[in-house]
């Protein structure tokens, strides 16, 4: 299965959209606490056991938190930056044009990105600054903060059927959502006991959002009925990291965590967990899972490793 | 830098909790520059709830053996005393003592054992209490603590004392039955049938310890003790004790209190010594003068787990940190703590320079100023307050002696002393030795060693 050593540890990974062989990857020095960044975008060969390439990489003075592909633009990608920019890239001009843009609007580090995937106009960034932010392409400047959250907001995600409703996932222990025709937030969900550091969801019914946090289990909602989880997941030793509903399976979803793993989950079933793969040798910070290549996976982490591999087989193996 | 730090506490609140069951308990992982390196022991914080903590240390005076003011007390009613304090001064409960250990050297085992059972039934213990003693010879005190901190520390339970007791009135030296004539075999065993003087005497030989250097350490041991008296600094850790003093030629019982310790001599002066004569050897220099006194005492420690000391509310006094005891030529058998105080004071993560204040038992004066010679230590940070020469050496009560004396002034001089060591020789060619804390969580510390880059241990200098 391919794999790429990045210079810098890894801090999340997106598949591209548009191209299926097409990914980037954020990357921060020293762990993301002090140093340089690096947004790697990769190129996986057609043939599993070839290497993968790289096509582009763009340093930043500051560690890269998150990434996200636009979903107007098929060279346009977004970084979050802990130096609390958002710095917009176009993969089509040359290095010295870019970043086209950035965004210097949070106070402190940016945690999180996320491209508008209905409307295809605008996109989010939540910060460790307790706000998230609405942006635009178009326009210099933020069109709007939200300011509930009491502590970093790890996760901003829009609800991919809903084109004005999206989640935040906050350190104050709350998932909140949002409209952004409305004022304040629609519902204010106090999902776990511990910080969430993600939430996300899911892809075929748009009433369900999961929340992973620090007290190790991922949970599952119906925004309809939020006194009670549809379902609690344990079986991570450590907090959970990401949380990702799966494009093309109802049921599925696939987290990443402290404890060095990535776990697949089937939510609606007793023993929900499907399957865990242990690759990694330091803290698994990122993963994804491809929209256009079924149960095509990605991950990275603090050992500055990016796998990518189909469900099912070992992503170690040659 | 402030940037970087804040990073890694938001980071590191990921890792918290340790256990998602335990919803309120307080966090157990702290960020550090370096909880390896040659700082580490100002770097960790002072609270560790798993720390074994002293919350209470007293003594009985010290009286010559035989001649003071307890040579008709007997042994028992001389440990029952400073049991009870430590019980009712704290108000601890008594049947939540997990173990009592008392070090006793010189009475036989099996009665010891019994008298020590004894003591604490009159002190009030019930008998679900156990007690038990040990023998170290002159660190039997100082092992009964250690016993106790690592007996809380593995879990058996979270009270315990430990405890000393010695009457040199009762059970003076000696050696019982005759000698195994395989020891003129082997050197070393030979030397461990040594009088404790001739090895004193073989200190000062062979590492010239001059007899003016022994006697100006006894007078000064006296002029210490003397003062600390007169200002009533021993107030704190002596316990009063009720007995009797019976008139040896009528044979009349009178009852008195005895709260002061009746060997120390104030008058002492450097020529009043250097008229004694050498006791064990002609034209040697240990003279009675310059060696620890025969003597009658008892002391007790309480110790328990930091987290159980929180809960009551007791003052902490101490944290006990490490301990070490280690073999060495039974001929010079007073080097012990040259030898034991430095490897406990490596095991504790720190070094001599750190070290606040120091008991090092006077068995010897050409002992005592040797290791404190070898060592390099300051005068002004050991036995502020006299030593055994003055105060008496009461062989298994000694080292929990030097527990409560140690601690009491620690907490007197408040910031600026925060490590102490205690350390004794033990006869046969051994040395024991132990670090303590002082009990008030860390402050900014006026003497603490600056550490100028707190990212580089030592060898990466």
């Amino acid at each position: 299965m391919p794999i790429f050593k990045t210079p810098f540890n890894g801090y999340s990974v997106k598949f591209s959209p548009f191209y299926e062989n097409r990914l980037a990857v954020a990357t921060a020095q020293n762990f993301g606490i002090l140093g340089n960044g690096r947004l790697h975008v990769l190129d996986l060969s057609p043939e599993p056991s070839l290497p993968i390439s790289e096509l582009v990489a763009y340093d930043t003075a500051d560690g890269i938190y998150d990434v996200a592909w636009s979903e107007s633009h098929d060279s346009i990608v977004i970084a979050a930056v802990a130096d609390g920019s958002v710095k917009l890239y176009d993969l089509a001009l040359p290095p010295t044009s870019n970043p086209i843009r950035s965004f210097q609007e949070h106070t402190r580090e940016v945690h999180s990105a996320d491209y508008n995937p209905v409307r295809r106009d605008s996109f989010l960034s939540s910060s460790w600054d307790d706000t998230v932010k609405l942006w635009t392409l178009d326009r210099p400047t933020s069109v709007r903060t939200f300011k509930e959250h009491a502590y970093c907001v790890y996760s901003a995600v829009w609800n991919p059927r809903h084109a004005d409703v999206f989640a935040s996932a906050s350190g104050d222990c709350t998932l909140r959502v949002w409209d952004v025709r409305e004022p304040g937030s629609t519902m204010i969900l106090p999902a776990h006991e511990f910080e969430i550091l993600a939430c996300d969801w899911n892809k075929y019914d748009e009433c369900v959002i999961a929340t992973a946090s620090v007290d190790k289990s991922v949970k599952v909602w119906d925004v309809r009925n939020y006194r009670v989880p549809l379902c609690v997941l344990n079986g991570h030793g450590y907090a959970v990291r990401k949380v990702k509903f799966s494009p093309h399976v109802r049921n599925l979803m696939v987290s990443c965590s402290y404890d060095m793993t990535v776990c697949v989950w089937d939510f609606m079933v007793e023993d929900a967990l499907v399957s865990r793969y242990d690759h990694h040798t330091e803290f698994a910070v990122g993963v994804d899972m491809s929209v256009l290549v079924e149960g095509l996976m990605a991950s990275t982490g603090w050992d500055e490793l990016v796998y990518v591999w189909q469900h099912g087989t070992d992503p170690r193996a040659p | 830098m402030e940037k970087a730090i804040s990073r890694q506490k938001i980071l590191l609140h990921h890792l918290n909790p340790s256990s998602s069951t335990h919803v309120n308990e307080s966090s157990s992982l702290y960020a550090s520059a370096c909880v390896a390196g040659d700082s580490a022991a100002y770097q960790r914080t002072s609270t560790f709830r798993d720390d074994v903590v002293i919350v209470a240390a007293y003594r009985t005076a010290h009286c010559k053996g035989k001649r003071g003011g307890f040579k008709d007390t007997l042994p028992d009613d001389l440990l029952a005393p400073v049991l009870k304090a430590v019980i009712e001064r704290t108000n601890v409960n008594p049947s939540e003592v997990g173990d009592i250990v008392v070090g006793s050297v010189l009475a036989p085992g099996a009665q010891r054992a019994s008298e020590c059972r004894m003591a604490a039934f009159y002190a009030g213990f019930p008998e679900t209490v156990p007690v038990r003693t040990v023998n170290r010879q002159c660190s039997s005190g100082l092992q009964a603590v250690a016993d106790v901190a690592a007996a809380i520390r593995a879990g058996f339970y979270d009270i315990g004392i430990g405890a000393g007791l010695e009457s040199m009135t009762t059970n003076p030296m000696g050696w019982d039955g005759s000698v195994n004539p395989k020891v003129k075999m082997f050197e070393q065993a030979q030397n461990c049938l040594l009088p404790m003087g001739i090895t004193s005497e073989n200190v000062a030989q062979r590492f010239g310890v001059s007899r003016k250097e022994q006697d100006q350490a006894a007078v000064e041991s006296h002029r210490r003790a003397a003062a600390a008296t007169a200002s009533g600094k021993f107030k704190d850790e002596i316990v009063p004790v009720t007995t009797k003093i019976v008139d040896p030629k009528t044979g009349e019982e009178k009852s008195v209190t005895i709260s002061v310790d009746d060997g120390i001599r104030p008058g002492t002066t450097v020529s009043d010594l250097g008229r004694l004569k050498p006791v064990f050897k002609k034209d040697g220099s240990t003279t009675a003068g310059n060696s620890s006194q025969v003597s009658d005492g008892a002391a007790a420690v309480l110790l328990m787990k930091r987290s159980v000391a929180l809960q009551k509310g007791l003052p902490i006094l101490g944290v006990f940190r490490t301990f070490a005891a280690v073999g060495v030529d039974p001929a010079i058998m007073g080097v012990g703590p040259a030898a034991a105080i430095p490897v406990a004071v490596k095991a504790a993560g720190l070094e001599l320079d750190d070290i606040d204040l120091f008991e090092i038992n006077e068995a010897f004066a050409s002992q005592f100023v040797y290791c404190r010679n070898n060592l390099g230590l300051d005068p002004e940070k050991i036995n502020v307050n006299g030593g055994a020469m003055a105060i008496g050496h009461p062989l298994g009560s000694t080292g929990a002696r030097c527990v409560a004396t140690l601690l009491h002034e620690m907490k007197k001089r408040g910031r600026d002393c925060r490590f102490g060591v205690i350390s004794m020789c033990i006869g046969t060619g051994m040395g024991a030795a132990a670090v303590f804390e002082s009990g008030d969580c860390a402050d900014e510390l006026c003497n603490a060693r600056k550490v100028d880059d707190l990212l580089l241990s030592k060898d990466a200098r």
